[in-house]
């Protein structure tokens, strides 16, 4: 802090303005398109606005989120059950199954390096063409998927079915991100020095033990960081459900029904606002806890 | 791991390939299946859903191209995730600058709130609102100039991690020497942040570039469309047409995937940085 006005004085007040202007230009683009619509989003809820041209807009109070909360708006209250199961279920595969590949792909082998950039690869696809490609793969008609099936007499409609779509929604979600979680994961086996796995082994210790109480402990940075991602990540996210089922055959979580009620046909900004604040809240409400948690059991595992 | 146990070392080879294949099929066989089929003539492909292609055709290309309208909708794309990703990498050197160098009061402050910033969804129901009100909506500048904020925290963050690992004693040499502070950060400054410009520059290009949400909520004109919505919209409209939607995600997919190829190291790296 001392030495802060001394710095910027060097500058010559052209340049000082410069910096400003540059500063005030970048916090304005963040001020007008970040914090002014988070905030607004918490005013919107508060109308009851519809987004039709010529359509009076008058403030209701509380009445949107009384409205969710009575069964006036069945929707909302399942909406909290789908997205229970679908924040959980990728919570879950996709960690384990992101460890798991870290474990595999961490080394420097040629083939590792290959897999992990084809892991990558569906991040920088993005949720469009990754959901096209399984939406063509689960084709009920014509994909490759069913004609396996049909081999055997079975018969699914995948993504159309009250079973299978949000199962397959999840795997999809996953897929989607798992390079992501995996490189994280490779980061914290990495950082943990190589002397200790060398005591490990002349102990003779065996590969799951090491594991189990050597690298799974001293990865619990990795694991706070991949565990909150994946839960604050699929609990906001609706972009790949808009593609794979628009929030149809049991998929309507909370996020793609703030969406749906907003931009479809019902046109009601105001409900759906007050949905996506209801969906901020229960992300806070997650977020605290689970980080205090994680980072609790870093300072346990790692004393 | 080469070198532990000489018994072991058969089966644990063994355990290594089945892996390391099953992990390639997770990946590989969905990309691969619906290349394969974009070469497939329809006909063929209904009686054999499960056969590489009898007679490879390209002719599914041309039919998506056209069919699909992809040529206008790939140039939008290219505009708007270009333009708004460089503008974002600009503001961001220029955010991160001076919170790096704690030239301002509450330098701390303005970078937390950019690290949480990072987690925050999008709240695209006022940001609909507010797109209207400024003259934003369904308008190429408008689109761009609403793709610019999404870039910001990561780029904020990673430059200005960039920014604290350049001594200090340049700045002061630069500054003694008269050197005006926009020339000294884009062209002192920049070229030496270059590799956390490319990746700030590419994180952006690609959110923009892959938004669905933002060309349904901010576009009406389908001539103004990127191509995610266009691609979207021609399967909708096309389920059937199975070998020409597969050529029309090939076709979309290209100039990502050749974008990755050339800086997947970078990429994979930063997401590394990212997390921290």
């Amino acid at each position: 802090m001392a030495r802060k006005p001394l710095k910027v004085r060097l500058l010559s007040r052209p340049s000082r303005v410069a910096m400003w202007g540059g500063l005030a230009l970048g916090l304005g683009f963040f001020v007008l398109f970040g914090i002014i619509p988070a905030l607004a989003n918490i005013v919107v809820s508060l109308t009851d606005y519809s987004g039709l041209a010529g359509s009076s807009t008058s403030f209701t109070g509380l009445s949107n989120f009384t409205t969710l909360l009575t069964t006036q708006r069945p929707g909302f209250l399942s909406s909290l059950v789908d997205s229970l199961y679908f924040v959980v279920g990728v919570t879950l595969v996709q960690n384990g199954i992101g460890l798991a590949l870290a474990h595999r792909l961490q080394g420097s082998s040629r083939s590792a390096a290959f897999l992990r950039v084809m892991a990558f690869l569906p991040i920088v696809l993005g949720v469009t063409v990754v959901g096209i490609v399984w939406l063509l793969l689960f084709d009920p008609q014509s994909g490759p998927v069913q004609a396996i099936l049909s081999t055997v007499g079975v018969h699914s409609s995948f993504f159309g079915s009250g079973n299978l779509a949000m199962p397959l929604v999840i795997i999809v979600q996953v897929w989607q991100n798992l390079g992501f979680t995996m490189v994280v994961f490779i980061g914290g086996l990495k950082a943990i020095p190589p002397e200790i796995f060398e005591a490990g082994r002349l102990d003779g210790v065996t590969p799951w033990r090491r594991f189990r109480f050597l690298t799974w402990p001293l990865m619990a940075p990795v694991v706070t960081v991949n565990v909150t991602f994946a839960v604050i990540g699929s609990l906001t996210t609706y972009n790949l459900i808009y593609i794979l089922t628009d929030g149809q055959f049991g998929t309507n979580t909370l996020g793609i029904l703030a969406f749906n009620t907003a931009f479809g046909n019902s046109a009601d900004l105001g409900l759906g606002a007050a949905m996506s604040v209801v969906l901020l809240i229960l992300a806070i409400v997650v977020a605290l806890p689970l980080v205090a948690f994680l980072q609790h059991r870093e300072r346990r595992l790692l004393a | 791991m080469s070198t532990s146990g000489f018994e072991l070392r058969n089966p644990r080879r063994a355990w290594r390939i089945s892996t390391g294949i099953l992990i390639g099929l997770l990946f590989v066989i969905p990309i691969a299946y619906v290349l394969m089929i974009s070469f497939e003539q329809p006909g063929h492909f209904v009686a054999h859903p499960l056969v590489p292609p009898a007679s490879p055709t390209v002719s599914n290309f041309g039919a998506a191209w056209s069919q699909g309208d992809l040529g206008p909708e790939v140039l939008n794309t290219i505009l708007y995730s270009v333009v708004a990703a460089a503008i974002s990498v600009v503001l961001s050197l220029m955010i991160a600058y001076p919170v790096a160098r704690k030239l301002i009061r509450s330098a701390t402050t303005i970078y937390r709130i950019f690290v949480i910033g990072v987690c925050i969804p999008l709240p695209v129901i006022p940001l609909f609102i507010e797109a209207q009100d400024l003259h934003l909506y369904n308008s190429q500048i408008g689109y761009i100039l609403l793709h610019v904020e999404p870039g910001l925290p990561l780029g904020v963050i990673l430059l200005t991690a960039f920014v604290m690992s350049v001594p200090e004693e340049l700045d002061e040499a630069a500054w003694l020497d008269g050197c005006g502070y926009l020339k000294y950060l884009f062209r002192i400054v920049a070229p030496l942040a270059w590799p956390s410009i490319v990746i700030a520059f590419l994180y952006s290009l690609l959110a923009v570039w892959n938004d669905i949400i933002g060309p349904v909520v901010f576009l009406s004109d389908p001539t103004l469309f990127p191509v995610t919505r266009g691609v979207y919209n021609f399967y909708g409209a096309n389920v059937s047409a199975y070998t020409i939607l597969a050529a029309a995600v090939v076709i979309v997919s290209l100039p990502v995937v050749a974008l990755f190829i050339a800086s997947q190291r970078q990429l994979l790296r930063a997401s590394v940085v990212a997390s921290r």
